[in-house]
Order: structure tokens, then sequence, then C-alpha cells
């Protein structure tokens, strides 16, 4: 398996996820699950054989980050729809999830064998699967929030849809948060400190603040739906930012753990 | 403003008067310096923390502003205030040192963690989120409050135990040669501590993953293309492979190598001391102009220097440093009171011992895998098991918040 076979399984995959999502809408309900698992397990099995084939987990490079979070959102889009039974959610996410297939079919970063010895620990693979399970939860609902930011005033849709954004950023935030808290275990491990307020993880932590904000705004104000939208916005740029955004700001280069380097 | 019940305004306004004050005792008085709060003032003063906060919490029922304190507005604009300071830290370049240059330098963001602004603010944060926890805990209701509880309590007792375990946790680095055990470490002043431990290297390993090739730039020296280079790792050889243009192939491979330098050219054969360097046969065509070229390719070492070969006026193919996979201590640890461990100590996975963690964390970089010397990083952290308490309530609140949803709470809202 190597990154060129990559297009034979991710075609495939949003074929089954968009005529997956196309039933959930015509209300065959039983279609659209089976048609979005198998979307899911081809894709899955191109993680596995990838995983195989570099003889190391596929998380080190921002290309097998993305790979990941495709794969997370149609497994987050079929977790709501199971839960919460929205129609137009496999849509969202099948399209999110092409969206990030298509940087990595023209894009694809330059994948390698090595991994850092600092990297190769139990908790590298869970510390990063968790946390792009809750960047595509949290990807999810910031795009239901910005269409309805932009939508307005429609009535009938306000509960329910605002109901669907807070469970979402309860979920992401739950996995955020865990995801935060296995990393700080893990730096224990490698490198003595649990926290160190290196640029990644100053950013970890302002997309976590910015995520409670949220949370406990909504609490505190339901009513008041524009103001937590922006928050939510908001807090998905932060979370951009501490994803990649990083590589690209003075103020952190040269200076993260977090590119492994080794000196 | 300032008519109870207070509400975003004054709660905003709280905050930018902590941020002001710390600016103020930042001019003056410098940098906060937290040295003093080790053992035992940090028991005492963080004795006496609570104390101070219990008693707020009671006297809460009959002062408004006291109780404002323990409500979503000052937990809010609390958390945004804390947020502020963390994005400016995240925006400007942190110097670890005492740095007062510029306007941020001044007000002491460039070393944000000890500016009085960021102290002022997450005591302030902290001491809210105790307030609103105790609170809860008055009229706990099982079952329903648990989770708030988990994620509150244990988000509490991490800050508390991170902020007063913080003076009293020790790092020191010691370098261990081949020769005798050492007793001897540093600290990052500089300063060397005889320790009551002393670690004896008996061997030292690196593991390297198989040598690679790459495409430079003749005249800048720069990888092709730049920053992300396109690599070929050799694993096993003969193999062929191609980057960019070229169409590589490697009829030979040797571990461990020595250049023999002849009248025009350069070869290599098998050398087995200290000192040996990778080298790779390499036969190269390129497949738009046709151009070919053949020859020998080694990283060098400490010993001998790096071999490229030239393809064509522009490119030349190279063997970067090799990088290591696996780097290894074997070593005895002594302790004072009469402990001999033997162990082996590697990245990620440190040796526990009387109340140390000894850390893998490098070697002698010039000398590459033929590094005879072993650096540690010895770590003393007697909170540390406070700070994985409050963590496994955390994680164990965020699965509540996971399984419950949104539905848990009751959504009351607009109350304080
Ligand atoms: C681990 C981080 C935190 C998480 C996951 C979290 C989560 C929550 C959730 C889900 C609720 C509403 C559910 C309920 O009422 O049971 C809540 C309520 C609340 N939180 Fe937090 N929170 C966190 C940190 C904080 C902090 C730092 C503060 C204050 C500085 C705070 C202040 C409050 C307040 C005042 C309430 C309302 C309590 C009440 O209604 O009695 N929280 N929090």
């Amino acid at each position: 398996m190597t990154w060129e076979t990559f297009i034979y399984f991710a075609i495939p995959s949003v074929i089954l996820w968009a005529a997956g999502a196309y039933f959930a809408f015509r209300d065959k309900r039983k279609l659209a699950l089976t048609l979005t698992i198998t979307g899911i397990l081809v894709f899955a099995a191109y993680i596995a054989g990838i995983w195989i084939s570099l003889e190391r987990p596929p998380l080190r490079t921002m290309g097998e980050t993305r790979l990941w979070y495709s794969f997370f959102l149609p497994v987050a889009g079929l977790m709501t729809y199971l839960r919460w039974k929205y129609k137009w959610i496999l849509s969202f996410s099948t399209i999110l999830a092409f969206v990030f297939i298509l940087i990595n079919i023209f894009k694809p970063e330059i994948h390698n064998k090595t991994l850092m010895p600092a990297l190769q620990s139990p908790w590298f693979a869970p510390h990063v699967i968790i946390y792009m399970f809750s960047y595509a939860v949290l990807g999810a609902a910031t795009v239901i929030g910005l269409y309805f930011l932009i939508r307005k005033n429609d009535k009938n849709f306000t509960e329910s849809i605002m109901h669907l954004i807070d469970n979402l950023v309860y979920v992401g935030t739950a996995f955020l948060t865990i995801g935060m808290l296995i990393g700080a275990v893990w730096a224990k491990d490698a490198w003595g400190h649990y926290w160190s307020w290196d640029p990644k993880e100053t950013w970890a932590a302002a997309t976590w603040l910015s995520y409670l904000i949220f949370i406990h705004y909504r609490n505190h104000k339901p009513k008041n739906l524009r103001n937590a939208l922006y928050v939510l916005v908001f807090s998905f740029i932060l979370l951009q930012v501490c994803w990649y955004g990083i590589n690209y700001l003075p103020s952190a280069q040269g200076v993260s753990i977090h590119t492994y380097s080794l000196d | 403003m300032w008519k109870h019940p207070w509400g975003y305004k004054e709660g905003f306004t709280i905050s930018a008067g902590l941020v002001l004050t710390g600016i103020l005792l930042q001019l003056t008085t410098g940098a906060v310096n937290t040295d003093f709060l080790q053992f035992p003032v940090n028991v005492f003063l963080g004795g006496l923390y609570i104390i101070f906060i219990v008693v707020l919490s009671f006297i809460s029922n009959k002062n408004t502003s006291i109780r404002w304190l323990s409500g979503m507005t000052a937990s809010i604009t609390s958390i945004s205030a804390f947020l502020f300071l963390v994005l400016i830290m995240g925006l400007t370049r942190q110097s670890g040192v005492h740095d007062n240059s510029g306007i941020l330098g001044v007000l002491g963001f460039k070393n944000m963690l000890s500016s009085w602004s960021f102290v002022l603010v997450f005591i302030y944060m902290m001491s809210v989120l105790a307030l609103v926890t105790l609170r809860r805990l008055k009229h706990f209701r099982w079952k329903k409050d648990i989770p708030f509880l988990l994620n509150h309590l244990g988000l509490f007792i991490t800050l508390f135990a991170a902020v007063l375990g913080n003076a009293d946790m020790h790092r020191y680095q010691m370098v261990v040669g081949s020769e005798n055990p050492e007793w001897r470490a540093t600290e990052d002043s500089g300063k060397i501590i005889e320790m009551d431990l002393a670690i004896e290297l008996n061997d030292f390993t690196i593991d390297e993953y198989p040598p690679k090739l790459m495409l430079i730039d003749n005249h800048s020296g720069k990888t092709l293309p730049e920053k992300q280079p396109v690599t070929l790792l050799i694993e096993k050889a003969p193999t062929a492979g191609s980057l960019l243009d070229w169409d590589v192939s490697i009829s030979n491979v040797l571990e461990n190598a020595a250049p023999v330098v002849g009248r025009d050219s350069v070869h290599f054969v098998e050398f087995h001391s200290e000192g040996a360097a990778a080298a790779v046969y390499v036969t190269a065509a390129n497949r738009k102009s046709g151009k070919q070229a053949a020859g020998w390719v080694s990283s060098g070492s400490f010993l001998f220097p790096y071999h490229a070969l030239k393809l064509d006026e522009k490119v030349s193919i190279v063997m970067p440093d090799r990088e290591p996979k696996r780097f290894a201590s074997d070593v005895n640890v002594f302790t004072k009171d009469g402990k001999n461990i033997h162990s082996v100590i590697e990245v990620n996975k440190p040796l526990k011992v009387n109340g140390w963690k000894i850390y893998q964390i490098s070697y002698d970089e010039r000398m590459g895998k033929w590094s005879n010397i072993s650096k540690f990083e010895l770590v003393k952290d007697p909170w540390i098991g406070w700070v994985y308490a409050g963590i496994i309530l955390m994680i164990s609140g965020a699965i509540g918040l996971f399984v419950t949803g949104k539905t848990a709470c009751e959504n009351k809202g607009e109350n304080d």
C-alpha cells in the first residue's frame, strides 16, 4: 500500500458516502446506514494498509492527520445521524470529508517511514486519533453554525439545530479534553514535564478555553444564539491555528518541541 | 454599572482591572518570582488559600458581590480574560528569560508565565472555579451533579497542584561518559549539584533508520524541493526508485564503510571501526535530458566527510545524516542508601529510582552512533500524584460530558 493507491480507496468511499447521504434524505435509513458504513470500512482498509506498509501509525505528517480527519468526519456524521436522526448531516460530513480527501490527492505531503524516538510511545496513537476525532466533530458543529448564522431567521430550524450544535460541541470538547490530558501524561513520560507552554500547547489551551466559554455561555444565555455562534466560529479558528497554523506563526518558529526535531 | 445584579460589563471591568494592576506591578516591581514557593511554604500558603476560599464561600450567602464570584458571568469573564492572555502568549515569541525589550517586553508579555497580569488573572479564575465548585457542593445532588463535580473539581485540583508543585520540581542534567560512575548533575543555571545517586554507563546504543537519498541544488545547497525534499529510503540492496526526474538505482549498500581516495575518484570499502559511515553506490539517469551519472554517496561521520554525487550542473544527490530510530543506555544506578539497579533507559521509558525519574534525552550528536556519552535528565516532582489525580477526575468528567451530552444539565439559564 502506498500513497499512490489512496485514490482507489478514497473515491469509492466518497461515492458510497454520497449514496448513503442521498438515501438518508429519502428516508431509506437502512440503506443509508449500510452504504455509509461500507464506505467507512473501505477507507479504514486503506488506513490499515498504509499503517502496515509504513510500519508505524500514519499520524506524523499533515497529510496523515488529514487522512484521519476525512475518516472521522463520516464516523461523526453517522453517530449523529443514528442518535439524533438529522437527514442532512450525512451530506455535510461527506462534503467535508471530500474536501480533505481532495487536498490529500492533490497536495499529499511527503510520507516516509521514519519516526522520532520521542514519538514511539503507546500514547502517540490514542493522543492524535482522539484529537482528530474531536476536530472532525467540532468542524461539523462549526459548518452547521456558519450555515445557521448566514440563513439567519429560520424559526422552526432554531431549536433542534442549536440542540445539535450543543451536543456536537459537548462531544468534541470532551474528546479535546481527553486528547489534551493524554498528551500531558505522555509528555511527562517523554520529556519529564506534563505541560511546558510550548506554542502548540499554548494554542491547544487557548482552543480548549474558547470551547469552555461556548459551553458556559450556552448554559447562561440559551436564547442569545448569535453571540454563541460567534464564539463557536472563533473557537474553530483557534483550533486551525493549533492544528497547522502555528507552522506559519512567526512567534512559534523554531521553538516548538512538537516539530519533533532532536536538538 | 456596579448595581447588583452584576453582569458582563462588571465582569470584564474586573478582569481588565486585574490586567492593569498586573501591568502596574510589573512596571514597579518587575517580573514575578515564584521560587519562594518551595516546601513547606507552598503547603502553608496553599492551606491558607483554601481556608480563605472556604470562608469566602460561607460569607457569599450574605454578600452579593462575593456571591457573584461563584456565578456564570464571573466564570465566563474570567475564563475570557485568561484566554486573552494565553492568546497574547501564543502570538508573542516567549523568551524564557527576562526580556524587557519593546512594549511587550516592558509589560512582561515576552515571558508571560512570570508576568503579574497572567498570575493575577490566573489566581482570579482559579478562585472563581473554587467558589463555583464549593457552591454546588453545598447543595450537592447525587448523580445529577457528578459530571459537574468531576470536571470542575478535577480542573481545580490539577491547576492547584501544578502551581504549588512547580517550585518543588527539580530538573537536572547529567552527562555520563563510559569511564566512571557520575554523581554530579547540572542545574539550568549551570550550577553543579552532587546527587544522592550515581549513573554508570555500561553501553550506549543507537539504532538508525536505513540510509536515505535526496537531491540538493549545487549552488544554494538547499534541498529539492526546498523544505519538503523528496527522499528515497534504502532498505535493501539492490533497489531502485526515483527522485523528481531522476531514475535512481542502488547496487551496493555498505552500512559501515570508509572512503578510499584514488587518483581521480573516491570509492568506499567495508570498515568496521569507530567512525565508519554508511555509503551506497548509485546509478542515476534523467528521464528528460537522458543524462547519466554513477558513483558513491555517503553521509559521512565525525571522522569522514560526507560524499555527494554530482548528477549535472544543477543537481547533486546526497545522503543526509541518518535518523536515529531508538537510542538507549544500559546503566547501573547506585544510590547513597545502598541500591544498585541495572536497567536500560530509553526515550519514553524513564527509570524510577528513589523519587527521581531518569530520562534519556540525548548523546554526543557530533559523534552520532559512535557517541560514547549519554545525556540524562533527572526529574523529581513530588506533586505529580495530585496532578494525575486531577487529570483522572477530568478524564472521567469528559467521559461524562460525552455520554450525557447537553441534556444532562438542566438549561436554567439567565441566572446570576
Ligand atoms: C474542565 C473544564 C470545564 C468543563 C468541562 C465545564 C463544564 C461545565 C458544564 C458542562 C456545565 C453545565 C452542566 C451542569 O450544570 O452540570 C458547567 C457549569 C458551570 N461551570 Fe463549568 N466547566 C469547566 C470549567 C469551568 C471553569 C474554569 C469555571 C469558572 C471559572 C466554570 C464555571 C461554571 C459555572 C459557574 C457553571 C454553572 C453552575 C451552576 O449552574 O450551578 N466551569 N460547566
